[in-house]
């Protein structure tokens, strides 16, 4: 099985190149199909070439085939020894990366190897000790016994039948010896031979004469008579005799040749030279033959053949061992070859989708859900595969369902971030105050207005909001918040808080909040500042009183002073002590109307104050301008100034500020000159006055403080001093400070009066800018 | 211990490679006396192996089989510090097949594949003869010969059909000798 791997995303990985690529030979079916094919023929080809081995050349056994196996028999044992050392090199140095399933290969392999290379070579030993039992008993004595001696018969006969012939040419050139074999008659030689044949004796004779005379330098041999046997085939050669002849004649004695004939047969030859005396020179050759019939021939040639073969054999016994051992060795390293191999190709085909699958387990986990593997196969592991790429596509759709879900859930985020953002920002900058409780009881949100009215640092997030209320100054609002728990929501009430000598008056809202989960969601509370507004209700019940009373006073005062005038002179001509005494009541009557008449006038002034003509005003050369009137005016008080630097203009009625200013320095002055706390020959507390002004950017206010050090007021005091004709000094309408603050308030401003410190009196006005 | 190892593979790759190269060249010992000869511009070589008729090479002989003694000839110039350089070589070979019926011994000499000889024998001195000795063969020309110059002819001697139990594929000559010799024309 061969899986290859596909991919979906071109970053991915490479894409693999174009064109066709040719599958390695693992992965080719049809190669492996031939590979088998082309063992099993040769298999075949080897048994049948060990069952025909009898017939075949022992020397092509030996020398050919030989070659052959031993040539196979080193290619095989080279595989082996190369697939082997391949695998433990891999194995040695995938184990060395760390690689996966290393182990897995060589176990497989040796497991293979081990199986077949006990019984493979328990085959082959065994195999070879039978043959070489087999080839001792080949040659056993008694067959090389039989043998040797019939091959000895054989020969013998052949033997004898040569000497025999070569004694009848030997006999017949004795007897040529008295004939001139030179003259061109021949008849002599005939009728001397012709007897020969006749009776059988030999077959055939042939007799030569030495051309160029004895003793020439070449000498060659001349037919002239050729006598033979009608009984002899005629298939015989008469160059054989000539060359036998010849051969005679060169070694000057006598020659023995066997001439196969083809219609079956021998013909045994024998050359014998013709000498006229035994020391002559040769002057003929003769040569007799004797014809041995083709049944007898073949006979011995069978013997000798039976004899060869087995001599050959027995020769060649060592190579001949050698080929069969060589055939049982190739056959085991085939198999153990084979072992080896198909433990490699099956670790192979094992580990290349579970290796594959574990890199795609690694891809899927390290994100790439595109990662794919393409099955070729429609075997488990092609199912494992398609199980695989089943799973990642799953994991795919859902990371993209998943994807989406994030963009949606971020995008909602950000609106709710945005409309949270937008809320906070509202919360934070709106001057009403906002507190809200969670379900555990604390403090879960404070804007900047609720911590500004309520005085409360931000540490107080995440607080118990019963210790939080459980301050002096806010215990209405803990008392609003224990109503809201245990009777519900609340209607809108006004609270009134006293902190630092200072009244605060609040509209509270309470409300529970629920959640889904219908359990305690916590509360918020709302409340707005209405100091300044009940504040200015009760200017405007002052000023409206104000006129009231200048009106309805006014009115009388007139004719009370013309009448008590009427009566000083009506009794100005009365006797004295009448005089004096009607002198002494008009005078007082006069007297107190007319200061009647100032009140009133102060009355209808607080009353009709004109709208305020703002236009934009420094507020420290303005407190310089007014503050100047006061230079050299005072010996024993100080008059100090603390101005911020680049304080934004202000938007105000120059003139009315300036009241404002000169009547808290008339204050501040006067209380300082009354108090017997203050002695401005004292170093150590002489009386001072602090002016000074700053820029609250957040608030968007500039502030100016009048701070003495006196006596100071009384907490009770305190917010009594902006109420009309409401006055701690012995001489005064009581309505200077309800002026400022109608000043103040006119402009939008506020004016605040709290303690200086350990001592004195602090005036706070703040007036709205611009930065 | 991975020196010790190191240096074992190395000692059994030396003896390995030892057995390779001596083993063939103690086989190939110095059985062939080679003379040559120089006349009318020809090499003319003589060689005669000895010892070569052992019983295996009889036995094959007498049984019928047929044996061949071949002589690799080969005219070599010396060159220091490098390979030797072959100038000329040729191949004779001497086969002899026994026929055990007639008692004949049938000889033929080839030179390259080529018979140049060839005849029916009885005695066994003459086969002996005839396998081992070569007289004065003009077997090169000795125009490619430089004068003054050191040559040697090494002849290397097979025989055939083996005896052994495998063919070993790089094995060298059953015998080898070699003549030097100084060209002077």
């Amino acid at each position: 099985m061969s899986t290859t791997v596909r991919q979906t995303t071109p970053s991915f990985r490479s894409v693999a190149p174009a064109g066709p690529v040719r599958p390695p030979f693992r992965d080719n079916p049809r190669l492996i199909l031939a590979g088998i094919t082309l063992l099993l023929a040769a298999l075949i080809a080897m048994v049948v070439l060990a069952d025909r081995s009898a017939s075949l050349s022992p020397e092509f056994l030996s020398e050919a085939v030989l070659y052959a196996l031993t040539a196979a028999d080193l290619t095989m044992l080279v595989a082996l020894v190369f697939v082997l050392a391949r695998n433990v090199i891999k194995l040695i140095v995938e184990r060395r990366r760390g690689l996966p399933f290393a182990r897995f290969r060589a176990k497989l392999v040796a497991a293979m190897l081990a199986l077949t290379l006990i019984p493979a070579v328990l085959v082959l030993l065994v195999g070879s000790e039978l043959l070489r039992n087999s080839a001792d008993r080949w040659f056993s004595a008694p067959v090389d016994e039989v043998l040797t001696s019939a091959n000895q018969i054989a020969s013998d006969y052949y033997f004898d039948r040569q000497v025999a012939v070569s004694d009848d040419a030997a006999r017949i050139a004795g007897a040529l010896a008295s004939v001139d074999l030179m003259a061109d008659d021949v008849g002599p030689v005939r009728d001397l031979i012709t007897p020969e044949v006749i009776a059988g004796r030999v077959e055939m004779v042939q007799v030569y004469r030495v051309a160029g005379g004895p003793g020439a330098a070449r000498p060659e041999v001349v037919p002239i008579v050729d006598l033979a046997a009608p009984s002899l085939p005629q298939t015989h050669s008469p160059a054989s005799a000539d060359r036998l002849a010849a051969r005679a004649l060169a070694d000057g004695t006598g020659a023995r040749a066997v001439e196969p004939l083809a219609g079956g047969g021998d013909l045994v030859r024998a050359a014998t030279a013709i000498r006229r005396s035994t020391d002559g020179p040769i002057v003929g050759i003769v040569v007799a033959s004797t014809h041995l019939t083709g049944e007898l021939a073949a006979r011995s040639r069978r013997i000798t053949d039976a004899y060869e073969a087995y001599s050959q054999l027995r020769v060649l016994k060592r190579p001949l061992q050698g080929v069969y051992l060589s055939f049982f060795l190739m056959v085991t390293l085939l198999i153990l070859v084979s072992a080896t191999w198909m433990g490699v190709y099956i670790a192979k085909r094992i580990m290349r989708p579970v290796q594959l699958l574990a890199d795609g387990a690694r891809a899927i986990e390290a994100g790439r859900l595109d990662y794919r593997i393409e099955p070729e196969t429609a075997d488990e592991f092609g199912s494992l595969v398609e199980a695989f790429n089943s799973m990642a596509g799953g994991l795919a759709a859902g990371q993209r369902k998943l994807e989406r879900s994030q963009a949606d859930l971020r995008r909602k985020n950000v609106e709710v971030e945005g409309r949270r953002r937008y809320i906070e920002t509202i919360l934070e900058r709106i001057a009403t105050g906002v507190v809200s409780i969670g379900s555990d009881g604390r403090v879960s949100t404070v804007n900047r207005s609720a911590a500004r009215l309520l005085g409360l640092a931000p540490a107080v997030i995440g607080l118990p909001a019963e210790e939080v209320f459980g301050r002096a100054d806010l215990q209405p609002l803990a008392d609003v918040l224990r109503g809201l728990t245990a009777r519900g929501d609340q209607p809108p009430r006004e609270v009134a808080l006293e902190r630092d000598g200072r009244e605060w008056h609040l509209a509270v809202t309470a409300t529970n909040l629920q959640s889904d989960a219908d359990r305690g969601g916590g509360q918020v509370m709302v409340f707005d500042d209405v100091t300044p507004l009940i504040r200015a209700q009760r200017v405007a019940t002052w000023r409206h009183v104000a006129r009231r009373l200048a009106h309805e006073i006014r009115n009388p005062l007139t004719p009370i002073q013309l009448c008590a005038e009427r009566l000083r002179r009506h009794f100005s001509g009365a006797p004295t002590a009448t005089r004096a005494l009607t002198d002494e009541c008009t005078g007082t009557i006069v007297e107190e109307v007319e200061s009647l008449k100032a009140l009133v006038d102060e009355f209808s002034q607080f009353a009709r104050m004109p709208a305020p003509r703002t236009v934009p005003v420094d507020l420290n050369a303005l407190l310089n301008d007014a503050l100047r009137l006061y230079d050299g005016l005072f010996n024993e008080i100080r008059l100090d100034r603390a101005f911020a630097a680049l304080l934004p203009p202000v938007r105000v009625d120059p003139e009315q500020i300036r009241r404002v200013v000169i009547n808290l320095v008339d204050n501040a002055v006067e209380v300082l000159r009354g108090s017997a706390g203050v002695d401005a020959s004292r170093h150590d507390h002489p009386g001072r006055v602090v002016i000074a002004t700053e820029h609250d950017a957040a608030e968007g206010v500039a502030r100016f403080t009048v701070a003495d050090n006196g006596p100071g007021i009384s907490a009770a005091d305190r917010d009594k001093l902006f109420m009309p004709y409401y006055s701690t000094k012995q001489r005064g309408s009581g309505l200077g400070l309800a002026i400022v603050r109608r000043i103040v308030i006119e402009h939008g401003g506020n004016i605040e009066v709290g303690k200086n410190g350990e001592r004195g009196t602090r005036f706070t006005v703040e007036l709205p800018c611009r930065s | 211990m991975k020196q010790f190892v190191i240096s074992g593979c190395r000692v059994a790759g030396a003896s390995v490679c030892a057995l390779f190269v001596l083993v063939p060249a103690l086989i190939a010992a110095d059985l062939v006396r080679v003379r040559p000869l120089y006349r009318d511009d020809r090499i003319l070589v003589s060689f005669e192996l000895t010892d070569a008729f052992s019983e295996e090479v009889l036995a094959s002989i007498r049984s019928g089989l047929p044996t061949t003694f071949s002589y690799e000839v080969e005219l070599r110039r010396a060159i220091r510090f490098w390979f030797d350089r072959t100038v000329a070589a040729t191949t004779l070979a001497a086969s002899v097949r026994y026929d055990n019926l007639t008692r004949r011994y049938h000889l033929s000499r080839t030179q390259d594949g080529r018979v140049e000889a060839s005849e029916v024998v009885e005695e066994e001195q003459r086969v002996r003869d005839a396998m081992t000795m070569f007289e004065r063969l003009p077997l090169f020309s000795a125009t490619p010969l430089e004068a003054n110059s050191e040559y040697y002819l090494r002849v290397s001697a097979r025989t055939r059909p083996r005896g052994n139990w495998f063919v070993w594929p790089w094995s060298r000559a059953t015998a080898s000798g070699s003549a030097a010799f100084t060209f002077i024309p």
